[in-house]
């Protein structure tokens, strides 16, 4: 027998001063995850897929306006407000602190988009096309997610089990930041942020940057928060809040 | 009477009527708990354009035949089984998520030289030499399939077999990728068309996989 | 075997019932089957994936990408984390390159117009065509190559080809940056586009420069602006001085609305404020001003009222941002500036005088400030016609241009992207013989009499010498990553260099490869690699040859971080102290406002808006997707009774119209609106075709009175509203939420 698998708990954390808004983890993400082409109707019927996407709030009005983004995905909540409205438990939280959307259990009842506090559920309302010259570009480790299907963010677990496997398994080593990095296997989307604005680790790992992250901010004297924290869902993503130079302390945003 | 002989006629056929009704229900139970039965085509193995004899190329020994006589060339030597290793032809199997199958230009690479001969007839081999000529794939019949949902890789099987301690099933210590194969696969050798033995449902990987404390988290092959 | 349990599962099918039962759970056929290739690749591994290092040809930065490759096909692109100039990052744009290279519109064979269609020929037959017609040709000089900007060994081998053929070449950008150049050129004296050192600066003042978006090399300078926000411990200030709320605006500190125009004006008011109160370089201000200190720009005083009504800022203000900027506590202070300042009629002004800030407070040459790039490592990829390769031709040159007698058009839409004055179309139409090197039938490609469907940049040879640089000596190497998707393509270098042999132009001599023969782009690259592999420096060295090749193919280049331009300015070129001349074009009716169009953010310029991914990526400050917009002020559009969607025409000069709906935000100046480019193809494909309007064909083609660049946001309109409205497909309000009054979703916070 070997050991058994090394426990980890993978979070994000998103400085909001450094995302810019630029979309490349949006596409990032289409890219990686198989998600259909969004086209005009899908956007008019408001029901576009992006597992990560940059929502825009405004803020005050010509000439003192501003625009703020921020990068929201699926928050991998501790306490999940989808999980047990699943009368099928296709949603559960696993072992390594994610929150798991299991495909071939789904039965498309949409109640787990609901029900998330961060509208970050997305349903698949037709049969995913592409041109046939297009599906070359499918990405062979990620299932299709066929018409009646919920899918959300995975925190690209296929790369990770990928990693698992190279590292844990081939290496016999525990799988850390610099694990991940050194072997690409970050998350698109935090591969590809330009600013660095997302980064991706293990809180169980006390030497990861998010957990250095974690403990800089989180204890009431950094920037970190947690989104909508007041709802209850214990969300494994930390945000950084945005530093304005004219804020008060804490502004209320609003949509 | 004719009440006596309508109620035997109905209990009669009640009772044919449930006895088919219980054979079907009996066969989709089957099917769905373990592997099929072998009529009408199911559970068997499928037909191939090649019959491609795994027992020459894998077994060990002289080659028997159906009445488990030694096979022999017309000189009287025995023909022996070529006893080539599984990752000879499946080289992708501890490396990455398939098997494979072997491409056709491996298969001539032997072949080019082993031709049919009147005392030793290798039936398929015309479909190959075609195959190879008009340079096109050969289209095999999957014997194994999992659903779209499921994310099987052999590689991390097979590096775990092929650890010391980690004993297999039938309690022998693998030296190589190919000592495990036959754990999921059966003695394929010994099958004179290759058809599935196990039933590779989930609770099949389930009971396994928590017999050797493997995980049994959904991500770990639902994603 | 009797029965397969396919054949079973048929038969139990025959019935009607059957077959609706079960032709929807059926297994397709292909998946209960497993094929065999033919033939046993050495270099492959079933479900094995490979990275390749390559470059990303989609955006003039050239970002150095890796590509995952599984089983021959490409899946992913990501950034390549050695090349100097990303640094493992991308953007978007980069990403889609993949549905470029398996976009189901590819031209997949050459094509030859025969009336109104193009019929397919063979690449014998259309070469033969070719050579018939240009070796025939009784005056070359009347023969014109038009291409993208090229660079590198690209831009040596088709400035050779014009050489020995004879004629003209122009590189063809859609909102060229000929205006920025010159203002470089003439400010520090540099050819090549300097290094702003964004990561390392801490108060960066922008002019019009939308540099986290679109604007010469967003990926670099975004990375550098994550660390300039949060890098250490000192958060730097940005301030963006915009006619419009660009995304870039969205993320400064402060946005400075200045009238379109007026950037030149607020530049030299700084000054003015910098040298009156002594704060700046004492030295370079007397340079600056040829010793007439701050009286020379007396007329830039932000107290009169001529500054007020160009810049629209009022005078506290600019004098507070001038105080900022010459502060030696923000140090180190950066200015810089493009994008709409450097589009007007005093395009070259603004630009001269916000780079000329940098001088005055010397933030040339320093860290945080702006560096100077060294020329490439070798000396025939900087010489002046390989330089000129690279540098678009102007408007004006667009419009003087003599009409070309055979015109060869590669991977650019003059057609759609050019204004209407300059008559691009009527100069296609003119030539005799038009050839088109295009992975697309655009609007260009469309008119030519034959079209040559070239590999895309993942299945292609090439090289690149980044501009702007990283600071120091690169060169980026592009190798083929995917055999050709298509059997019909071929690559435009290898083509031009047997066209050229076919021509009899002994090209190969001139290129130095007499002694291979029928030589391709590889060749070429081998023959610059190995001279590089002589020089023996840098991040690739070998004993081999053969090693040096493997090494600068593996890491995606070459590049020695030790080159460094410590030069500093020579000369300090005096500040154009008399008042520019800003006009705009204007049109009658109409409630009057400033045109601001603007580059966007995912489709670019237009050449990429192609590609679905892009086409469906939310535009940052509206969400917008699949569309033209007009974006305009929220109060401004309730006095006009405008809600989000009503369609407006909007007019300019000439009587030239579009229509396209409105959608307010409060972040547009009340006189202003603005509406992105690139959409309003009439051809490229079935993603782009009908999707949005042209807004460039809005533009007069007023020009900068020195530079002749097209003065693109010189424009006022006229905009009316229509009886129309649509609802414009966007991200926003994808999903029902509500307004939490207790939790923010973004908090902020005041700096430490």
């Amino acid at each position: 027998m070997t050991t058994n698998r090394i426990s980890h708990k993978w979070g994000m954390v998103v400085d909001v001063d450094r995302c810019t808004g630029c979309q490349s983890c949006v596409v990032a993400c289409q890219a990686e995850n198989n998600i259909p082409i969004n086209t005009e109707d899908v956007f008019r019927q408001r029901r576009a897929i992006q597992w990560i996407h940059v929502e825009r709030y405004w803020e005050g009005e010509f000439p003192d306006v501003r625009a703020r983004f921020i990068p929201v995905f699926c928050q991998h909540c501790e306490n999940a407000p989808c999980e047990p409205v699943c009368p099928v438990y296709a949603t559960y939280h696993n072992n390594q602190g994610m929150n798991v959307q299991v495909y071939n259990r789904c039965v498309g009842t949409r109640y787990c988009a609901n029900n998330c506090t961060y509208n970050v559920r997305f349903f698949n309302y037709w049969e995913p096309v592409w041109p046939e010259s297009l599906r070359n570009q499918l990405n062979p480790d990620v299932s299709m997610r066929s018409r009646g299907i919920m899918e959300k963010c995975s925190f690209n677990v296929q790369r990770l089990q990928k990693a698992q496997r190279v590292v844990e398994g081939q290496q016999g080593e525990r799988l850390t930041d610099e694990k991940l990095k050194e072997g690409n296997y970050l998350p698109a989307c935090v591969q590809a942020c330009p600013t660095n604005a997302l980064v991706f680790g293990d809180f169980l790992d006390p030497d990861s940057q998010v957990s250095h992250l974690k403990e800089e901010h989180l204890d009431g004297h950094g920037r970190g928060y947690k989104m909508l924290e007041h709802v209850g869902t214990e969300p494994n993503v930390i945000y950084l809040k945005k530093v304005d130079i004219h804020a008060k302390e804490v502004v209320k945003g609003h949509a | 009477m004719i009440r006596i002989a309508a109620l035997i006629a109905l209990l009669g056929g009640l009772a044919a009527g449930g006895l088919v009704t219980t054979i079907v229900l009996i066969f989709v139970l089957r099917a769905w708990w373990s592997t099929p039965f072998e009529v009408l085509g199911f559970g068997g193995p499928p037909e191939q354009p090649i019959p491609f004899p795994h027992g020459v190329h894998a077994g060990v020994g002289d080659l028997l035949d159906e009445d488990g006589n030694v096979v022999t060339y017309a000189d009287g030597q025995p023909k022996t089984a070529l006893g080539l290793d599984c990752t000879y032809c499946h080289r992708n199997v501890d490396k990455g998520a398939s098997a494979s199958v072997p491409p056709v230009e491996q298969c001539i690479f032997c072949h080019k030289a082993v031709q049919e001969g009147e005392d030793n007839p290798l039936p398929g081999l015309a479909n190959l030499i075609s195959a190879w000529e008009n340079k096109e794939p050969v289209v095999w019949e999957r014997v194994h399939r999992l659903p779209d949902s499921v994310r099987f890789v052999h590689e991390a099987h097979i590096r775990y077999f092929t650890q010391p301690g980690n004993l297999l099933p039938s309690g022998e210590q693998a030296t190589v990728a190919a000592n495990t194969c036959s754990t999921c696969h059966g003695d394929v050798a010994a099958m004179a068309e290759v058809k599935q033995v196990r039933s590779l449902k989930m609770g099949d990987c389930l009971d396994c996989h928590r017999d050797y404390s493997a995980p049994t988290d959904c991500t770990t092959c639902h994603y | 075997m009797g029965i397969t349990r396919r054949q079973f599962l048929k038969w139990s099918g025959v019935s009607a019932v059957g077959a609706v039962a079960f032709n929807g759970c059926l297994i397709p056929e292909q998946e209960l089957q497993i094929e065999s290739p033919v033939f046993l690749p050495e270099d492959l591994v079933n479900g094995i994936d490979n990275w390749y290092a390559t470059l990303c040809r989609m955006d003039p930065e050239g970002c150095g990408i890796i590509i995952r490759v599984v089983e021959g096909r490409a899946k992913k692109v990501e950034g390549n984390p050695d090349y100097p100039i990303n640094q493992g990052k991308h953007h978007a744009r980069s990403e889609a390159g993949l549905q470029a290279l398996y976009h189901p519109d590819r031209i997949s064979e050459p094509l030859a117009r025969e009336g109104d269609a193009h019929v397919p020929i063979s690449w014998d037959e259309a070469r033969r065509r070719i050579v018939d017609r240009m070796a025939g040709m009784s005056d070359r000089s009347k023969f014109l190559l038009v291409t993208q900007p090229l660079r590198g060994h690209q831009a040596l081998l088709a400035s050779e080809f014009v050489k020995a053929y004879g004629g003209r070449s122009m590189a063809y950008e859609t909102l060229e940056q000929v205006t920025l150049r010159r203002s470089i050129l003439e400010v520090f004296g540099q050819e090549r586009l300097p290094v702003f050192d964004i990561q390392a600066c801490k108060y960066l003042l922008s002019f019009g420069a939308d540099f986290l978006s679109t604007w010469v090399s967003p990926v670099k300078y975004s990375r550098g602006y994550g660390e300039l926000r949060q890098g250490s411990s000192r958060r730097g200030l940005h301030v963006q001085v915009d006619p419009r709320f660009s995304m870039t605006a969205a993320n400064a500190d402060e946005w400075v609305p200045v009238k379109p125009g007026g950037e030149g004006v607020l530049a030299m008011s700084m000054a003015y404020v910098i040298m009156r109160d002594g704060l700046g370089d004492q030295a370079a201000a007397d340079a600056l001003t040829g010793g007439g200190g701050h009286e020379a720009l007396s007329a830039f005083s932000p107290d009169s009222q001529q500054v007020r009504d160009a810049t629209g800022v009022e005078a506290g203000r600019i004098k507070e941002l001038a105080h900022a900027f010459a502060d030696p506590r923000n140090r180190p202070v950066m200015a810089i500036g493009g994008g709409s300042a450097g589009a007007h009629t005093s395009g070259l002004f603004n630009l001269r005088a916000i780079y000329s800030l940098n001088v005055l407070v010397g933030s040339v040459n320093t860290p945080g400030g702006i560096q100077f790039n060294p020329p490439p490592p070798l000396p025939e990829l900087s010489t002046t016609d390989v330089m000129a390769m690279g540098v678009p031709a102007s408007y004006r040159e667009w419009k003087e241009m003599d009409r070309p007698q055979v015109l060869m058009i590669r991977g650019v839409n003059p057609v759609h992207g050019l204004p209407a004055d300059a008559n691009f179309r009527a100069a296609v139409e003119g030539a005799e013989f038009v050839v088109a090197f295009s992975s697309f039938m655009d609007e260009t490609t469309a008119m030519a009499d034959l079209v040559l469907p070239e590999h895309t940049y993942l299945e292609d040879w090439g090289d690149d010498v980044p501009d702007p640089g990283p600071g120091y000596q690169v060169i980026g190497f592009q190798q083929p990553v995917v055999s050709p998707f298509h059997a019909g393509t071929r690559g435009f270098a290898d083509e031009l260099m047997a066209l050229g042999r076919a021509l009899g132009l002994d090209l190969d001599s001139r290129l130095g490869l007499a002694n291979v023969t029928d030589p391709t782009m590889e060749d070429l690259l081998k023959s610059g690699a190995e001279k590089l592999w002589e020089v023996d420096r840098g991040s690739v060295r070998a004993s081999s040859f053969d090693g040096f090749w493997n090494g600068v193919l593996q890491r995606g280049g070459w590049w020695d971080t030790g080159t460094v331009d410590n030069s500093g300015i020579r000369n300090i070129s005096p500040l154009d102290t008399a008042w520019p001349d800003i006009s705009i074009s204007d049109a009658p009716g109409g409630r009057a406002f400033n045109l601001v169009p603007f580059v966007s953010n995912s489709i670019g310029d237009g050449h990429l808006a192609h590609l679905p991914w892009l086409q469906a990526t939310p535009d940052p400050i509206t969400t917008i997707v699949w569309h033209t917009w007009v974006e305009m002020n929220t109060r401004t559009a309730e006095e006009m009774g405008l809600s989000k969607g009503d369609m407006v025409v909007v007019t300019a000069e000439g009587n030239r119209t579009v229509e396209a709906p409105v959608y307010p935000h409060p972040a547009v100046p009340p006189d202003t609106v603005s509406m992105p480019i690139g959409q309003g193809h009439t051809a490229f494909g079935q993603y782009a075709e009908g999707v949005g309007v042209n807004t460039l064909s809005l533009l007069a083609g007023l020009t900068d009175s020195s530079t002749g660049a097209l003065a693109w946001a010189a424009t006022r309109v006229r905009v009316v509203k229509s009886n129309l409205s649509i609802d414009i497909p966007r991200f926003e309000g994808n999903q029902f939420a509500e307004e939490a009054d207790e939790q923010a979703i973004i908090k902020i916070t005041k700096p430490e």
